[in-house]
């Protein structure tokens, strides 16, 4: 058997990944034009184990009864962190995820504030949760000026006016977001009752009714 | 290169003019615009190669071209920006058999829209370009200048644009059809293989996240026209095509990334491969029905079994996802079918798949040692079936490797660290020897490995610019087929 050859020596020092931008909207791609440091997304390109992210694929994840995570790191659009719990304590809050590389995901957002309109006293919010995309940029974290650049785009295009935010995303960490609350597809929406706990969960595309949040 | 060395045989000269050199290799069987590279110092070394044209397509230089290895040099190239594609991104590629391939022979080609972080990056102003094509194409020898055109452009014909993997019907199957696929779109699509094809059967897959259930439909083109509506950007699920890991990322919550579709050897049966979900649909080719869909993954049951059939649509309950997969296929013989299990489990499983009965199918064995790195990726035969090859990809900063598998054992026997991030795998038209490629990440090192088969040793390595992210050695017969772009991707 022939051995391998050192794949340190033949890379040198540069981490450019595989895992790069993308996204669904070419005006909200045209702003994203940036020249950073490279960096991996994850040390050494190392792929998870079923157990670390939950088991499966696609794990269980929150569900109704569950106390809604607070401490998840959420940025706003000027990159300035968020204190997350401040922005749903005491609040019945429709709390969703979207990502901009999936156009069923982008769609939903419109839906979604076309109900909120007509629905009080539940608040609406919506991160973006991009994962893919932001290797170029130094990851999840180093990208999340960008993303909340992406944010503006949306909200001018769209025409939506409900309040949004970075969540930063890195499926291969074992406690990245998507692996940390179980979600695995697009938008996926929480119904956070005032006092923190989860309501309903909503997978994917939805015909939304005033009663559902 | 010199005049005297460079003589064009045409025709029915060809072989006077070979004969009159005394050279026997090269120009004995060309007919078309050939270099004669006896007099070389390398022809030692290449006209072992002799019948062997490979074809390259370009991902990340918008070409197709056509090697001869046994010279070596480029026969004849063609840049998709001709047939009005900006930004083309030659993606996956399939050839017909050809008894003579030096003059001619024809081939199928998907692209791809640029998209795909793989190749741009974040580059935004790419993002509107580049197209979903499929392309049949030939190249004609036959003449005193080499070229390859484009024969038809099948998106266009049958209204459905696919951008991944195409493989060629054999066994039962053989002259008959061709197999598109795409994962953005979830979709396969099957054709004849004729210059004008006309539309076979069509494949939609989607997840229900709630149920946790598979449904795979037939779709029909619109009673009008005869044609699909999912032509460009028409029907995609994500903005690219998903990258080795992110069957784990947030995504579309119905996608379920179609890969490929891959033809039994003998059986008429095809696979339409499920990376996100680790399994595979197992497609009667005479009815075109589902009849199984395998679970691949170690330690999950042999099947997701079928809940209900509703018209044309096809229900599987899939409880629970272990790993997701990238390529499954079968060997030469079609005595086994290997499913390559990646991200969460690195592993390939082993179905005995001679039942002409897919439900009786059984997980075997596995191929294992691959750590938490490496990803087993795609597949290569050969003829008679003694090896089985196999892409092992990995991300930066390693560059993965491929390995040379024993169908004996299901060990691995040898494995060649080739280059930073490897590709396909191919045999040569004697199965002696596996041709595979290597792109550099988009950008850095590159070119084409040839390795001894049996003795393990590395013979050629030729460089390339085009980063290629597949190739195909033209098969010389429809048995010759089954060890190339059809059993397996």
């Amino acid at each position: 058997m022939r051995s391998l050859r050192s794949a340190e020596r033949r890379e040198g020092g540069c981490a450019l990944s595989h895992f790069a931008m993308t996204g669904a909207v070419a005006a909200v791609m045209a702003v994203l034009a940036v020249s950073t440091p490279v960096k991996a997304d994850s040390k050494d390109g190392i792929f998870p184990s079923a157990d670390q992210v939950g088991g499966q694929v696609f794990p269980s994840g929150l569900k109704p009864g569950d106390a809604f995570p607070v401490d998840i790191g959420v940025y706003d659009e000027d990159a300035k962190k968020v204190d997350f719990g401040s922005v749903i304590k005491g609040k019945k809050t429709l709390v969703t995820f979207f990502i901009s590389a999936a156009p069923a995901s982008v769609a939903e957002l419109g839906k979604i504030n076309e109900i909120a309109e007509k629905t009080k006293g539940t608040q609406v919010v919506f991160l973006n949760a991009d994962t893919v995309g932001v290797a170029l940029m130094g990851g999840p974290g180093a990208a999340i000026a960008e993303t909340g650049r992406t944010l503006g785009v949306i909200k001018r295009e769209s025409k939506i006016n409900t309040p949004m935010f970075v969540a930063p995303n890195d499926a291969l960490d074992p406690k990245g977001l998507s692996n940390r609350l179980g979600f695995r597809g697009l938008p996926t929406s929480y119904l956070v009752s005032a006092d923190g706990k989860v309501e309903k969960v909503f997978v994917g595309q939805h015909a939304w009714q005033p009663g559902d949040i | 290169m010199s005049i005297s060395r460079r003589t064009l045989l045409r025709g029915v000269g060809a072989g006077a003019a070979a004969g009159m050199m005394g050279g026997p290799g090269l120009m004995s069987s060309a007919f078309g615009a050939v270099g004669d590279m006896s007099k070389d110092a390398q022809h030692s070394l290449f006209s072992k190669f002799k019948g062997n044209v490979v074809l390259l397509p370009g991902k990340y230089n918008g070409t197709v071209s056509a090697l001869d290895l046994s010279a070596p040099e480029t026969l004849a190239w063609y840049n998709y920006g001709l047939a009005g594609i900006d930004m083309p991104i030659p993606h996956h590629i399939a050839a017909m058999p050809s008894a003579d391939p030096y003059k001619t022979f024809d081939f199928y080609q998907t692209m791809q829209p640029p998209g795909a972080p793989y190749i741009n990056e974040n580059s935004p102003q790419w993002r509107n370009r580049g197209d979903f094509k499929m392309f049949k194409l030939r190249y004609d020898g036959s003449g005193s200048q080499n070229s390859i055109h484009v024969v038809n452009d099948i998106s266009a014909t049958t209204g459905m644009a696919l951008g991944v993997h195409v493989s060629i019907g054999v066994g039962v199957n053989a002259q008959k059809y061709v197999a598109f696929a795409d994962g953005q779109k979830d979709m396969v699509l099957i054709t004849t293989i004729d210059d004008d094809p006309k539309i076979v059967k069509a494949f939609r897959a989607d997840y229900d996240p709630i149920a946790r259930q598979i449904n795979v439909s037939h779709v029909f083109p619109d009673s009008s026209t005869k044609k699909f509506d999912f032509q460009g950007r028409k029907g995609m699920k994500t903005s690219h095509e998903a990258m080795l890991g992110e069957e784990l990322m947030p995504a579309d919550p119905t996608a379920v990334f179609v890969d490929a579709f891959t033809w039994h050897p003998t059986l008429p049966l095809g696979a339409i491969l499920i990376r996100r979900h680790g399994c595979c649909v197992i497609v009667n080719t005479d009815t075109w029905e589902p009849l199984a869909l395998v679970s691949t993954a170690k330690g999950s049951p042999d099947f997701f079994p079928l809940v209900k059939q509703s018209g044309y649509t096809w229900t599987f309950s899939v409880p629970s996802v272990l790993t997701p997969l990238h390529e499954a296929g079968f060997i030469t013989s079609g005595q086994y079918f290997l499913a390559c299990n990646n991200v969460l489990q690195n592993n390939i499983a082993v179905f005995r798949s001679e039942d002409p009965d897919p439900r009786k199918w059984k997980k075997e064995a596995f191929v294992e040692g691959f750590g938490n790195k490496y990803l087993p990726l795609h597949m290569g035969n050969v003829p008679d079936s003694r090896w089985a090859f196999f892409t092992i990809w990995a991300r930066k900063p390693n560059n993965g490797f491929i390995c040379k598998v024993d169908p004996k054992t299901w060990k691995v026997v040898a494995k060649w660290d080739t280059g930073p991030d490897p590709h396909t795998c191919d045999c040569t038209v004697d199965g002696q020897f596996i041709t595979t490629v290597y792109s550099g990440n988009q950008g850095g090192q590159s070119g084409l490995v040839v390795i001894h088969a049996d003795s393990n040793e590395v013979v050629a390595r030729l460089p390339s610019a085009a980063g290629h992210h597949d190739h195909v050695v033209v098969p010389e017969s429809w048995e010759g087929l089954k060890s190339s772009r059809s059993t397996s991707v």
